[in-house]
């Protein structure tokens, strides 16, 4: 019997027979072709793979697909509400970073930080982004992004 | 270079394409922004950083309109984060008359007209398409307001163009969109010429904070990098790597490799000193090519110490490349200093990456690539030329120079030849760190002195380097420069000292290592610039001579002269370098000349102290939880370690503000270009401050970013102030000038901090 992610993005997926073990980022990325969750170290330093699992920012290639299949999943493409971005992700679009590989990391990861921290100072927001990396440099803007979206997120609510 | 370069261009295509009727009316107009065949190209562009020549005979870019699209550019350069498809669409869109975002922009395949070179380097695609590209869509736009005056029976006088559409003037509801124009024109089309362009005081397009085109599907997750590729029954594939550079490969034992689950192919190709495995995850291929029994031989056991000793400059030793004035006689009394760059690498968050399809008529791969064009020629070599190949390029996750001219696309298609499927191969980080094409490792002896009123009479510069672009180049042409000239073409960007001394002479000796180097941000220009700009400063110091003033009263009159002491000045008063600093911050400045663009930059730096960023990662902070993320019932390819949270390392070093001062020429893009500048600053203080590729036996000791750390955000200084120096010259380098002066200014502000001259990087202070 197939193990079957009961909340992933809102809806239900399967995970292939043989693939029990597979390591999350690949059911995710290989097999059901969600391009946001991104491979860069496969070892937890990065980032780029980030996924909520149950709204905590978690490293997809640390952890096997079955192990979280009743668990409440968002990936990147799940934030949006329709063509309503997340503000996390309106945040981004105003002020990219570069390539933008690594976003996904960072608006995941900010996602989960302002849920449990919607009006976090600098030195809060160094210390929860700080877990991953961009390559182009791209930090002061994830600082600034990070507050921006803080705001929309209030300013809505 | 004392000029901008003189980009030559014409259109040479005439003939315009009108593929079917009605709807499906597609009209093509292309252009030649004619690049010379790739080695009298890269003399010019690296020797002298001009661009241009000629050459080629299918169009450079190009457009298409058809009324499913509406208006398509093709663009042969890459996304990399440079924003470069965006820049594009504004360059297109001020002639054209519509909105950047009307624009559908589409990279070129390497089928798509152009068969020369011209890859994405050198900072060099907003400058040699700046002319080309107006000119075709100016050209356009007059085709079509001539025939939609045909349409509307009026006289082209009466047809304005604007939004995407041809209007008649005073009569807003008569309006054609282009596409509709395209569709219902019969005949050819015939291109007029002399278009004029705009002058620069009516741009609307062009330096305007457009937003970037592709960013809406990245922060949606729907866009395509190299990794995201896909094809219907694709398979992965991983490959065996040698435990030192240079290794062969014996012999190979498969053990029971081929029974293992969703292993398709085991290839063993000893003639090409070639194994991997095709398997039906990624997961599975990793695994499986771990288990093969491989035996290799003759590598090399260069160790660090051995590799640091074989690039050690000597004064005086190699090939000159520029000398002036008599040097021997007028070094009196040198002052005398040495300074190393090391090996590092690239980093780039998305591996090499392929996706290739083998088949018995074609060829066709799905590639992270700077240059499509030099992925079908790697090709080319391996199967020949009897059957097309086509190579999409991709959008890239980082580069940097890395995706110049890769192995995974070789790789990929041994492997879907062998199995008969299209196979994508994806490096893991820890092929990456052990087995790229690494930053150069650069040493530089420098002797000069300075007369009594602080003008430098004497300048000898000795640099000892490893390739950057020599090894690539086809026999015999890389062979004669490297073992009789000891040359590499690669050495030169950055090389000259923009000052004004009489007596100048530079010697460069090309260092063979049996670890493969390469393009790299900038390339010469970093190590080059950190020797060059701290040597500059220790010259000042000799005479104690504010840096900033010493540096003005050095350069000459030139127009690269004046360039750099505006963005002097400029730095100066942004930087406010007359104001003391409070007691334990101080600045550093270094300025640095190329792709046509002066940068000046002053950082300042505290050291030691701070606990700040001792702190443990946010690892175990209520919105990531690391001990969630640990490794699940699966066996982990050997690439996954056991991740702890782990703590960053004490910076001594803190760089707590940079200011910046450019001139780039017209600057296109601002927000994209201050990115751009910040992205290099963060880059460059990673090289100053932490990154190192370790060799040992023949091999790198790192394999992730737990031992190969990069620059992270708590060690970024919150404030990148990014100061455009403006200017009359069409648009310059951008993606690279900036990583210049970055290591100088640091070690420059360390010195003027701590009295310690720092001249090897990393810097690391004395206890």
């Amino acid at each position: 019997m197939s193990p079957i992610f009961s909340n992933l993005n809102g809806k239900t997926a399967t995970i292939p027979d043989d693939l029990h073990d597979e390591l999350l980022i690949w059911v995710l990325h290989d097999t059901l072709k969600l391009n946001g969750t991104r491979y860069g170290c496969g070892a937890g330093w990065c980032g780029s793979c980030t996924v909520l699992v149950d709204n905590i920012a978690t490293r997809s290639c640390q952890i096997s697909a079955a192990k979280v299949v009743d668990r409440d999943l968002i990936t990147l493409e799940g934030l949006a509400k329709g063509e309503t971005l997340h503000p996390v992700q309106q945040a981004f679009l105003e002020n990219p970073l570069q390539c933008c590989y690594c976003m996904t990391g960072h608006i995941m990861t900010a996602v989960a930080f302002l849920n449990q921290n919607p009006q976090p100072n600098p030195a809060e927001i160094d210390a929860a982004m700080d877990i991953n990396l961009c390559r182009c440099g791209g930090y002061n803007n994830i600082r600034k992004n990070v507050l921006r979206a803080s705001e929309l997120m209030r300013g809505q609510s | 270079m004392n000029r901008p370069p003189k980009m030559k261009w014409r259109i040479t295509r005439r003939r315009f394409l009108l593929i079917g009727a009605g709807t499906l009316g597609v009209l093509g107009v292309g252009i030649h922004a004619g690049l010379k065949a790739i080695i009298p190209s890269l003399v010019d562009e690296f020797a002298t950083e001009t661009g241009g020549g000629s050459g080629s005979s299918k169009p450079l870019l190009w457009f298409g309109i058809d009324r499913q699209q509406g208006v398509t550019l093709y663009v042969p350069k890459g996304e990399m984060g440079q924003g470069v498809q965006s820049m594009m669409a504004q360059l297109a869109a001020e002639e054209l008359e519509l909105e950047p975002t009307q624009l559908r922009i589409v990279m070129a395949n390497s089928s798509q007209g152009f068969d020369s070179l011209h890859g994405t380097y050198a900072s060099s695609s907003t400058t040699s398409l700046y002319q080309p590209l107006r000119q075709a869509a100016a050209n356009l736009r007059e085709m079509l307001r001539i025939e939609a005056a045909k349409q509307f029976g009026v006289p082209v006088s009466e047809i304005i163009a604007a939004k995407g559409a041809c209007f008649v003037k005073k009569k807003a509801d008569r309006q054609l969109e282009y596409s509709k124009i395209v569709a219902a024109k019969i005949g050819e089309w015939i291109e007029p010429t002399a278009v004029k362009l705009k002058s620069r005081q009516d741009f609307t397009k062009i330096g305007q904070n457009t937003p970037r085109v592709d960013v809406r599907d990245k922060v949606l997750g729907k866009s395509q990098y190299g990794m995201q590729a896909r094809v219907p029954k694709m398979m992965f594939g991983a490959v065996a790597r040698p435990p030192q550079f240079g290794a062969t490969l014996r012999s190979v034992n498969p053990g029971d490799v081929a029974s293992m689950p969703g292993v398709k192919k085991v290839v063993i190709d000893i003639a090409n000193n070639f194994a991997g495995v095709v398997a039906d995850t990624r997961t599975r291929a990793w695994n499986a090519v771990a288990k093969l029994q491989l035996e290799y031989v003759n590598g090399s056991n260069i160790s660090q110490s051995e590799l640091d000793r074989l690039v050690t400059a000597k004064a005086g030793e190699g090939t000159v490349v520029r000398t002036r004035g008599d040097v021997n006689e007028a070094l009196k009394n040198p002052l005398v200093a040495a300074y190393r760059t090391p090996l590092a690498a690239h980093a780039h968050l998305e591996p090499l990456t392929a996706l290739v399809d083998v088949r018995q008529e074609t060829i066709e791969a799905w590639v992270s690539t700077q240059d499509v064009s030099l992925e079908v020629a790697a090709l080319e070599k391996v199967f020949g030329k009897n059957r097309p190949i086509i190579v999409h390029g991709m959008q890239m996750g980082g580069s940097f120079g890395r995706k110049g001219n890769q192995t995974a696309i070789v790789e990929a298609a041994r492997l879907s030849q062998a199995a008969g499927v299209p196979v994508q191969v994806t490096w893991t980080r820890k092929e990456e760190m052990q087995n790229s094409l690494y930053r150069q490792p650069a040493h530089a002896v420098l002797r000069g002195n300075v007369d009594r009123h602080g003008r430098i009479v004497a300048l000898e510069h000795t640099v000892a380097s490893g390739d950057i672009l020599t090894g690539s180049l086809e026999p015999p042409v890389g062979s004669l420069l490297a073992k009789v000239y000891q040359i590499d073409l690669g050495v030169f960007i950055g090389l000259f000292s923009p000052y004004q001394m009489a007596n100048y002479r530079v010697y460069t000796r090309l260092i063979e290592l049996p670890i493969p180097t390469g393009l790299w941000r900038g390339v010469g220009l970093f190590p080059h610039v950190f020797a060059l700009e701290s040597f500059t400063d220790e010259l000042a110091h000799s005479v104690k001579i504010d840096p900033i003033e010493f540096r003005l009263l050095n350069l000459p009159n030139t127009a690269e002269g004046k360039r750099l002491k505006a963005v002097l000045a400029e730095v100066k008063t942004k930087s406010q370098w007359a104001n003391t600093l409070p007691t334990g911050i101080a600045r550093g400045v270094a300025c640095s000349f190329s792709s046509n663009t002066a940068v000046a930059m002053v950082v300042e730096v505290q050291v030691g102290g701070s606990e700040r960023s001792k702190s443990s990662l946010a690892m175990q902070s209520s919105h990531f939880d690391f001990a969630q993320s640990s490794p699940a019932g699966t066996s982990p390819n050997e690439d996954i370690g056991s991740p702890q949270p782990y703590f960053v390392p004490a910076q001594p070093i803190q760089v707590t503000r940079v200011v910046i001062a450019i001139d780039p020429g017209l600057v296109v893009n601002p927000n994209g270009a201050a990115l751009q500048a910040r992205g290099s600053v963060v880059m460059g203080l990673s090289s100053t401050l932490i990154e190192q590729v370790l060799i040992e036996n023949g091999a790198v000791t790192q394999r992730n970013f737990d031992d190969y750390p990069i620059l992270r955000l708590s060690q970024t200084p919150p404030q990148i102030d990014v100061h455009f120096v403006a200017s009359d010259l069409d648009p310059q380098g951008m993606g690279e000038p900036v990583i210049g002066p970055v290591a100088a200014a640091v070690a420059n502000a360390v010195f003027a901090l701590t009295g310690q001259r720092l001249r090897d990087l990393p810097l690391q202070l004395k206890p």
